[in-house]
């Protein structure tokens, strides 16, 4: 759907999109991830037209943008706002109209939309008269009326209570299987964790990490094992495909030369020790997270050698 | 299309919102309370007779003065409108004035003339009073002490004061009018001002109010970032286009309303008559010089981030506005000016310039079709520096942007 290709956006001094590539499928939820600053909300509205690249292309199922992307794409801003004057029936009404919907085809759709949300009663009231976490419910329902088929929310998470982040999760989930593509920043990884089907880590307006979440956790990954046992230990580090084993009485931390080497490692192990516990560790997207940003400011380059 | 959105929305959020009803409202009110109320109180007659002290040190003028005033000024009812009281002269100046002080403090007389003995030579009269400001009495009595005292003087120099009044008879001048088509019509220097004047200031309204609402509109959805959300949807010059639609139907429907108000209003006190062709001309200037301060507006207003900077640079656009205003009285005296006629060449000035002089006297066609050509060149080429400028500015937040930064908008977007 999305297609990302050396993009670079400078501003008058600094560079806040170098080079960043990144491939959007229909059906795939997207995370945009990375520390402030990182380039992110830079991207995105390169992506919308709203910025002009300085190189590098963009294409939409493989053509340029042009004014039909304008129908297809729902988009929710990092800064939240809305006329606060105006009635909200209204404003979604004309956020719809500008996405090419007659007043006759929003309508019905705004109110399945407000009953999903629990704000079927306030339709007539007036923007400002809504608490901040609401406004920004209705502002979603904004991005997503026309039934987009590239949605791109920055930081839809941000400023929603436990219930409604459950919820919007849940209604991500339901368009991705509507095979939406959607592309989503955020900072908070564990929300990344759960729902991306692929992720891109920004840093300084490079990207750092990109891939699924499996093949990121496996590329960063510690390849470690963590066993719990009764037995004797010891065999474990003249293991070949162990690089490393920290075996203690009961418990044993073992690093792999290969992750695919794991099965192997489960088999060597049954008939030698009493197994409780084999447990494969990987490093959390949060971990990956920091310590990839905390790294000096050479290593991305190196560490995106890497993945590459 | 999507501009016809656009303008739907400015339209009937604005038109809806009380503020406009209000202003809507108000505004008649104001120009009435201003325009007409001072004239009717003015116009208002006295509904008892006032009683006017005299100190006539000539002893000669209070009668033929009381008779005089008697004759010309009558209460609706037909008693006197006012009654002459002989404040006395016998005691010396001082002792008589203390006396009338004493009376206008009591409220026995409304004020007192003092003539002195030489008012034949100098011509000069008092008049005190608590009120001096009762300017209709003060006018009146002096107008009938000038008759009086002019036959009195007449008739010491052995004239017959009849004679002189015939001989002093004045001139009245009655302006007509002569179209191109050679048809006359009665019209007085007021009426062609007038119908001038409502021109001017139904463009400037019409101007600062939707320029006003113009900038603050772009200025909210900047500060509320709803801009982003609408750049992902439609392009900016729908955006553009679509505001500028919008709010000058917003514009029209209130000045054309007021106008409405105020044509009837002063159709009954003076009547105008314009000339279709007059009409159909200013119109044409109007649309056009509507559209160049629109582009104007937008161009200094989309930089902007705040209400405060916003009212700022409106009130600097407003000058282009007054000036010609400002220049009304001496453009109607001569509309044909070498200077009247090079201003009407400027843009700004241009709609303005030309809806003054035209019902005065037609321009030459060759200035119609030349400012026309010029005003039409001028709003293109604003609209383009508006659109790219707007295209750049809505997205930039926080520092206003530096004239060089400003000209590489222009080359880029």
């Amino acid at each position: 759907m999305l297609s990302v290709r050396n993009l670079r956006k400078e501003f008058d001094t600094v560079v806040a999109v170098d080079d960043v590539s990144l491939e959007v499928k229909r059906g795939q939820l997207f995370g945009l991830l990375g520390p402030n600053g990182a380039g992110k909300t830079t991207t995105i509205r390169t992506v919308l037209n709203i910025l002009y690249p300085d190189a590098g292309t963009i294409t939409f199922d493989g053509k340029p943008f042009s004014e039909e992307m304008w129908n297809i794409i729902g988009f929710l801003p990092e800064e939240r706002g809305l006329y606060r004057k105006s009635k909200i029936l209204n404003t979604i009404l004309y956020f719809a109209s500008l996405k090419g919907m007659s007043e006759r085809e929003a309508k019905p759709v705004a109110f399945r939309w407000l009953e999903r949300f629990n704000l079927t009663d306030r339709a007539y009231a007036k923007v400002e008269e809504l608490s901040k976490g609401n406004q920004q419910k209705i502002q979603f329902i904004i991005s997503i009326l026309h039934k987009p088929q590239l949605l791109i929310l920055d930081e839809p998470f941000s400023g929603l209570d436990p219930v409604n982040q459950i919820l919007l999760k849940e209604i991500l989930l339901e368009l991705r299987k509507q095979n939406i593509a959607i592309v989503f920043s955020t900072h908070q990884m564990e929300q990344a964790e759960k729902l991306c089907d692929e992720i891109c880590l920004i840093n300084k307006g490079r990207v750092v990490l990109n891939g699924s979440i499996r093949e990121v956790k496996q590329r960063y990954g510690k390849n470690s094992v963590h066993i719990e046992f009764e037995g004797d230990g010891g065999f474990l580090k003249a293991l070949p495909y162990v690089r490393k084993a920290d075996v203690y009485q009961n418990y044993a931390e073992i690093e792999l030369t290969d992750m695919s080497k794991t099965k192997e490692l489960l088999r060597s192990l049954d008939d030698k020790i009493e197994l409780r516990k084999f447990e494969i560790v990987e490093p959390s997207l949060n971990s990956i997270f920091i310590e990839t940003v905390r790294l000096p400011a050479s290593a991305p380059a190196q560490q995106q050698g890497v993945m590459a | 299309m999507k501009y016809l959105n656009v303008a739907r929305w400015e339209f009937m959020e604005k038109v809806t919102s009380k503020a406009f009803l209000i202003s809507l409202l108000l505004m008649p009110v104001i120009i009435i309370a201003f325009g007409v109320l001072p004239g009717v109180f003015a116009m208002k007659g006295d509904d008892r007779t006032i009683t006017v002290g005299v100190i006539d040190e000539t002893n000669s003028l209070i009668e033929p003065l009381a008779l005089r005033l008697e004759e010309k000024y009558k209460l609706p009812d037909g008693r006197p409108n006012y009654l002459l009281r002989n404040v006395g002269q016998q005691e010396s100046f001082e002792a008589m004035r203390e006396k009338a002080n004493t009376m206008v403090a009591n409220d026995e007389i409304e004020g007192y003339f003092h003539i002195p003995a030489t008012v034949f030579d100098s011509g000069k009269v008092e008049y005190r009073s608590e009120n001096v400001g009762n300017i209709r009495l003060v006018e009146r009595f002096s107008r009938t002490l000038e008759e009086v005292v002019v036959e009195l003087r007449a008739r010491a120099q052995g004239y017959d004061p009849l004679e002189i009044k015939q001989l002093l008879t004045s001139v009245d001048v009655r302006s007509i009018k002569v179209s191109a088509s050679g048809e006359e019509k009665e019209s007085g220097f007021l009426q062609t001002f007038f119908s001038s004047y409502i021109f001017l200031m139904m463009l400037m309204f019409l101007v600062l109010t939707s320029g006003q609402l113009l900038i603050r509109s772009v200025v909210e959805e900047k500060s509320n970032r709803v801009i982003e959300v609408l750049i992902s949807s439609c392009s900016a010059r729908d955006l553009m286009v679509g505001k500028i639609l919008g709010l000058s139907g917003l514009g029209i429907v209130q000045v054309l309303l007021w106008a409405l108000i105020g044509f009837v209003v002063w159709a009954r006190f003076e009547g105008i008559y314009v000339e279709p062709a007059t009409l159909l001309l200013s119109a044409v200037y109007f649309v056009l010089g509507y559209l160049l301060y629109s582009a104007i507006f937008v161009t200094v207003g989309s930089p902007v981030t705040t209400e405060q900077e916003a009212q700022q640079l409106t009130s600097y656009v407003s000058l282009f506005l007054v000036f010609p205003i400002v220049l009304a009285v001496p453009i109607m005296q001569n509309p044909n000016a070498p200077l009247v006629t090079a201003l009407s060449f400027v843009p700004v000035l241009t709609p303005a310039f030309m809806v003054m002089r035209m019902p005065i006297q037609m321009p030459p066609v060759w200035e119609i079709v030349g400012t026309i050509g010029v005003l039409t060149v001028s709003v293109i080429g604003m609209m383009w520096v508006a659109g790219k400028i707007f295209r750049t500015a809505i997205l930039v937040y926080g520092k206003r942007p530096t004239p060089r930064e400003l000209l590489r908008w222009l080359r880029t977007a």
